[in-house]
């Protein structure tokens, strides 16, 4: 192993972009699959767009997620 | 080959298609002939291919990781091939046809998996690179339990991944072809064995490519025509359709409307069910299957975390020249997924106003009924918009799904128990070529014993157990596989202890489901949905408490985290 530690700062700066993307994704994910269950039915039939809320959160994981692989890509240049 | 087989074969191309149905429905006829010629196809191909990746396979780096040299496109194709089984090609679209909405999460969650894999595994283990997941570990804390816990995970999780994919290739053979259930998954064990024993993971990966290439392209087709045909070019107008119709679950149990809609046209029959039941929830009412959000959150857990630490998934990320190549294979197959699985959404919602009636008269005849319908509708949906040859082409992205997922599995296990418990355990004085003889022979054994665990659980419904897989890879490997990557403060003594608790808790679901059933549920969690929730949340807990209590943070961690953070290179 003969590889300079990162420095402080540039693994501060990859773990936030990494880890803070991740979470944006996860509490959307998160947030689409709850709304989508028996519990939060009424806000998941409220039309959006239409189609109910529920759907369209969740069909609009795939392009968020494409989002935010962007993102990642560009940031982490 | 024998001459009364050869025989046989080519009656097949000349007798009459064979035909599957639900009692007194119109059936759907399958041209064999085809079935068969794509399947030869598949055969050749993984011959050749194994006969031109066998010269050049000579070391182990050559056999377990395709010398490191793999290009990052290719990769990212075959890890979608990897990734997407025979449950994914028929049974996403499938689920929503028996269930309506409530299944999208079903396409969705397997989609979400890779997210976590991209941003916060696949380049710092590409750069600690390895042969296998307990090797990675290993390189920073140098203790062969480690090894041997982490070999016994991915064994398990390979196991409980494969075994139903083989059952699953055996029961479509036998309802399409009505061939030997036995023979089929014999034969499919032989030329997956075939091809990694002789060509390692440079021939697992080109097959890859190809089975993954043909299955995407497929589906892609298929939606394409069916929403054109079928859905007139408009998604609202499919909703629209949807909203309408009674649910097939619920309209199959009333014997008085699977009798009114027997032979009418789809938007017809659609009609006469809601008439007839007009109190019914439609297609698109939540909770005609999901019953708790509890059990959603820990499904979700289970799906995001666990792919992260599904072995043949990882495994991929050492197979490529570097870490940038590593992530831009991953965001491929996100890309690849998520057409993919879009599409079985779309697709899954075009069974209502494509084949509704044959849904209802599948259903209507019990358990083995729903599983018909789950496992048919989109073979019975390709007949409808592409006659028989689009069929075929289904069935055979199907058993392509199958192949390239299930060789994944194979070659993961062979090279773990080889590497990380034969040369650790057993002969740690073992030369290269006798570490690639025991992986030769996992990979005969794995095979056969896959086989006969299908063979044996034919009659179980056992597709709950890829659910148990993602439900330990996420409990037991990913906390662990994280926090070395990631936390310069983790100790030996957390990782050991996480991923015990990880398999611990795991092994409790596993009994508790033999014990007690798949309805019963553990603090409001069924323990059909696997462990999911408890599991990463114990698992997390334990490591971080131990990290406190404990100070060995291995081999040099400093160094260590240079080597998985060093900048990204071509």
């Amino acid at each position: 192993m003969s590889n300079s530690p990162p420095s402080s700062n540039a693994m501060r700066r990859k773990v936030v972009v990494n880890f803070g993307l991740f979470f944006l994704f996860f509490a959307f994910y998160l947030g689409a699959a709850v709304i989508q269950t028996p519990s939060f039915k009424d806000i998941a039939a409220m039309p959006a767009l239409g189609m109910p809320l529920g759907m369209l959160l969740s069909l609009l994981i795939f392009p968020v997620s494409w989002v935010i692989m962007i993102i990642w890509f560009w940031r982490s240049k | 080959m024998n001459l009364k087989i050869l025989f046989s074969l080519l009656l097949s191309f000349f007798a009459p298609a064979v035909a599957f149905a639900a009692d007194g429905e119109q059936a759907a006829e399958l041209n064999v002939p085809i079935v068969i010629g794509f399947i030869a196809f598949f055969v050749l191909v993984s011959i050749f291919i194994t006969w031109w990746t066998s010269r050049s396979t000579k070391s182990a780096s050559d056999f377990y990781v395709a010398g490191k040299g793999v290009p990052w496109a290719q990769v990212g194709i075959a890890m979608t091939g990897s990734y997407l089984s025979a449950a994914s090609f028929l049974g996403c679209a499938g689920d929503i046809g028996v269930f309506g909405i409530d299944s999208i999460w079903l396409s969705i969650g397997f989609f979400g998996g890779y997210m976590a894999v991209l941003l916060l595994i696949a380049g710092p283990l590409r750069n600690i690179g390895s042969y296998t997941v307990a090797g990675a570990l290993h390189s920073r804390y140098p203790d062969d339990r480690i090894k041997l816990t982490v070999m016994l995970c991915t064994v398990v999780i390979s196991t409980f991944y494969l075994v139903p994919q083989m059952l699953g290739a055996g029961l479509l053979f036998e309802m399409l072809l009505h061939w030997n259930f036995v023979w089929v998954t014999v034969g499919l064990g032989i030329l997956m064995s075939i091809y990694i024993i002789f060509g390692g993971m440079k021939a697992t990966l080109y097959n890859q490519v190809i089975q993954a290439s043909f299955l995407w392209g497929t589906m892609v087709i298929l939606v394409t025509l069916a929403y054109f045909g079928i859905g007139h070019g408009s998604f609202f107008g499919i909703l629209d359709t949807a909203q309408q119709t009674v649910p097939p679950m619920i309209a199959a149990k009333d014997p008085a409307v699977v009798a009114a809609i027997k032979g009418l046209p789809a938007s017809e029959a659609i009609a006469v069910a809601r008439q007839m039941l007009p109190d019914a929830p439609s297609t698109m009412t939540i909770g005609v299957k999901t019953s708790s959000t509890l059990a959603m959150v820990s499904t979700v857990i289970a799906l995001v975390f666990g792919t992260a630490g599904l072995p043949h998934i990882l495994i991929m990320f050492f197979t490529v020249p570097s870490a940038r190549a590593a992530k831009k294979s991953v965001a491929l197959c996100i890309v690849n997924l998520g057409i993919f699985y879009l599409c079985a959404i779309v697709l899954g919602f075009l069974l209502f106003p494509g084949i509704y009636p044959k849904l209802v008269a599948w259903i209507s005849q019990g358990p083995v009924g729903v599983g018909l319908a789950k496992n048919m509708s989109v073979l019975e949906m390709s007949h409808k918009v592409g006659g028989t040859w689009l069929m075929a082409i289904g069935a055979s992205g199907a058993i392509a799904a199958v192949l390239s997922t299930s060789a994944g599995l194979m070659i993961t296990v062979a090279s773990s128990v080889s590497h990380d418990l034969y040369k650790v355990y057993i002969n740690p004085n073992a030369t290269e070529k006798q570490e690639l003889g025991i992986a030769k022979i996992t990979t005969l054994l794995m095979s056969a014993i896959a086989v006969s665990l299908a063979v044996l659980l034919k009659k179980e419904n056992i597709a709950w157990l890829v659910m148990l897989a993602f439900g330990i890879a996420a409990s037991a490997i990913f906390p662990a596989m994280l926090s070395t990557l990631w936390w310069k403060r983790t100790t030996r003594q957390a990782v050991i202890a996480s991923i015990l608790t990880g398999l611990g808790v795991s092994v409790l679901f596993i009994v508790l489901l033999f014990v007690k059933g798949a309805k019963y549920t553990l603090l409001g969690l069924p323990v059909a949905g696997g462990p999911g929730l408890f599991g990463v949340v114990a698992s997390a807990l334990v490591l971080i408490l131990v990290t406190m209590a404990t100070s060995d943070t291995g081999k040099n961690p400093t160094e260590f985290m240079a080597l998985a953070h060093r900048p990204d290179t071509e």
